[in-house]
């Protein structure tokens, strides 16, 4: 956990003195020696507690609050009063907003340590929270709520989301020749960022897709436009993406696919389960970067499974990553089961030294039903 | 922990990456390169040679690394790779980018001469 920082203001040299090096054990701990002085502190860096004397020349503890809760980005920050008991009074008649203790001088240490943590913890509490919630929805809008539904195939999907995770995502649209598009993308970074940048990401893929569709149905093409907007837009700057576009059409039991640094996917085959092996450079790193679409044949009973890197790097019980070899193997495991993806999941655990993913976790299984032709 | 870095000439330096560079230190890592870069230094010699993990944001972190440097033709290379670095550069397919050395050593010959 990062150290949290306090902003002490104090006049008086003793008690500023005393504060900064009973504190600063524990916290992060500035000092400002008025109101002003204060104002300035916090406009360079923003404390995550304030801890204020009332009567200070130049600008008092009273004005130094009045001019944090005026704006909106200081009004947030714990406030807590030292008081003498003179101020007494004065303290009783204006009852203050945001203010959100009163510690009367001559003060007890140990009792204002343990306000002062108390009152951190539950800002912490509350940001973690906070932070939790808008992952879970960003998560939510990252992957669809229904499935193709295809005569002659299964499809099966699965994702979950881990609090360290990032930005795994996940679509798809039906072409106007009853063919599908699906993306399967992974953000890079780690919490709510990457996940903002996913959703973001998506929101353009899927905006833009309709219109790239009716130009062409080549994944690599889309993802020729979809590297030159990630590196011509602004906000998306610094956005690094691995991305599996895959383009699948039921009636010639074909997919075809381009990859920008994904993890490859694993094709079953009646000869055993096979890599696909051909793919390209990361998105949003080179402008002049080119894609090619590689096409695979769906035998009867052969299938598609694709991922994100939540299960390759999800830890061995050498304590290495699990990697590509293991997924070729957890493919021909799940080939014959009723619940191909129960069994990559249960198949990546049991290999694995820890007894929970580490990631979010993202698993793509397309199957075509034996007695088709 | 910070990364220990060395200037080799006026334009090229050696960034010691050490055991890690992840979630927990990329940002520290921006940090570090973005110093040299103010100071004109824009071939980056990245040594791997103690690294055990690099993951998905370390990874991120050199990307923006070379997405700063490349317009002015500087240089990201990678020097004496290990194992679990190579398998995260085969995946993305970046070593099409990044020129790989067997040593620092060799780095250094190539960036400097």
């Amino acid at each position: 956990m990062a150290e949290h920082s306090i902003l002490i203001v104090e006049d008086d040299r003793t008690v500023r003195e005393l504060l900064k090096h009973r504190l600063g054990k524990h916290y992060n701990v500035a000092t400002a020696t008025n109101g002003q002085d204060a104002l300035d502190h916090v406009e360079s860096s923003i404390p995550d507690l304030i801890i204020s004397d009332i009567m200070m020349p130049k600008m008092d503890g009273f004005a130094l609050q009045s001019a944090l809760q005026s704006d909106k980005n200081t009004r947030v920050i714990p406030f807590i009063f030292l008081t003498a008991r003179a101020d007494e009074p004065a303290r009783k008649q204006g009852e203050r907003t945001g203010v959100d203790d009163y510690i009367t001088k001559p003060f007890d240490m140990d009792q204002l340590l343990s306000r002062v943590e108390r009152l951190l913890e539950r800002v912490e509490v509350f940001q973690s929270n906070l932070d939790a919630e808008i992952g879970r929805d960003f998560s939510n809008r990252l992957l669809p709520d229904r499935l193709p539904d295809v005569n002659g195939y299964r499809f099966d999907f699965h994702a979950e989301a881990h609090a360290q995770g990032g930005g795994d995502l996940f679509d798809w649209v039906e072409t106007d020749q009853g063919t599908y598009f699906l993306t399967i993308g992974d953000v890079m970074g780690k919490g709510l960022r990457a996940k903002f940048y996913a959703y973001s990401f998506l929101s353009y893929v899927r905006g833009t897709l309709h219109t790239l569709l009716k130009e062409s149905t080549s994944p690599a093409a889309v993802m020729q436009s979809i590297n030159e907007m990630l590196l011509s837009d602004e906000v998306l700057e610094d956005t690094f993406a691995s991305f599996l576009l895959l383009h699948w059409n039921p009636h010639t039991h074909t997919v075809t696919y381009a990859n920008a640094g994904h993890c490859r996917p694993v094709l079953v085959t009646p000869d055993g389960p096979e890599i696909a092996e051909h793919s390209d450079l990361i998105l949003g790193l080179e402008e002049d970067t080119s894609f090619s679409d590689v096409t695979l044949d769906l035998a009867p009973g052969g299938a598609l499974f694709a991922y994100t890197d939540g299960l390759t790097e999800q830890p061995g019980r050498n304590g290495n990553m699990l990697g590509e070899a293991a997924m070729r193997d957890l493919a021909a495991e799940a080939q014959d089961r009723d619940q191909p993806i129960e069994a990559i999941r249960t198949g990546t655990l049991d290999r694995s030294a820890e007894d929970d993913f580490q990631d979010d976790i993202l698993i793509l299984w397309m199957q075509r039903s034996p007695n088709t032709d | 922990m910070s990364f220990d870095v060395e200037t080799l000439t006026s334009d090229t330096a050696i960034v010691h990456v050490g055991e890690a560079l992840d979630f927990r230190n990329a940002d520290e890592f921006k940090e570090t390169f973005q110093d040299y870069v103010e100071d004109d230094i824009q071939n980056f010699i990245l040594d791997f040679s103690e690294t055990e993990v690099l993951d998905s944001t370390g990874l991120g972190s050199i990307f923006s690394l070379y997405r700063e440097i490349s317009p002015q033709d500087g240089q990201v290379a990678f020097a004496d790779v290990s194992r679990p670095v190579q398998v995260v550069v085969q995946l993305t397919r970046t070593y099409k980018v990044f020129r790989q050395y067997p040593s620092v050593e060799a780095a250094k010959e190539a960036l400097t001469s």
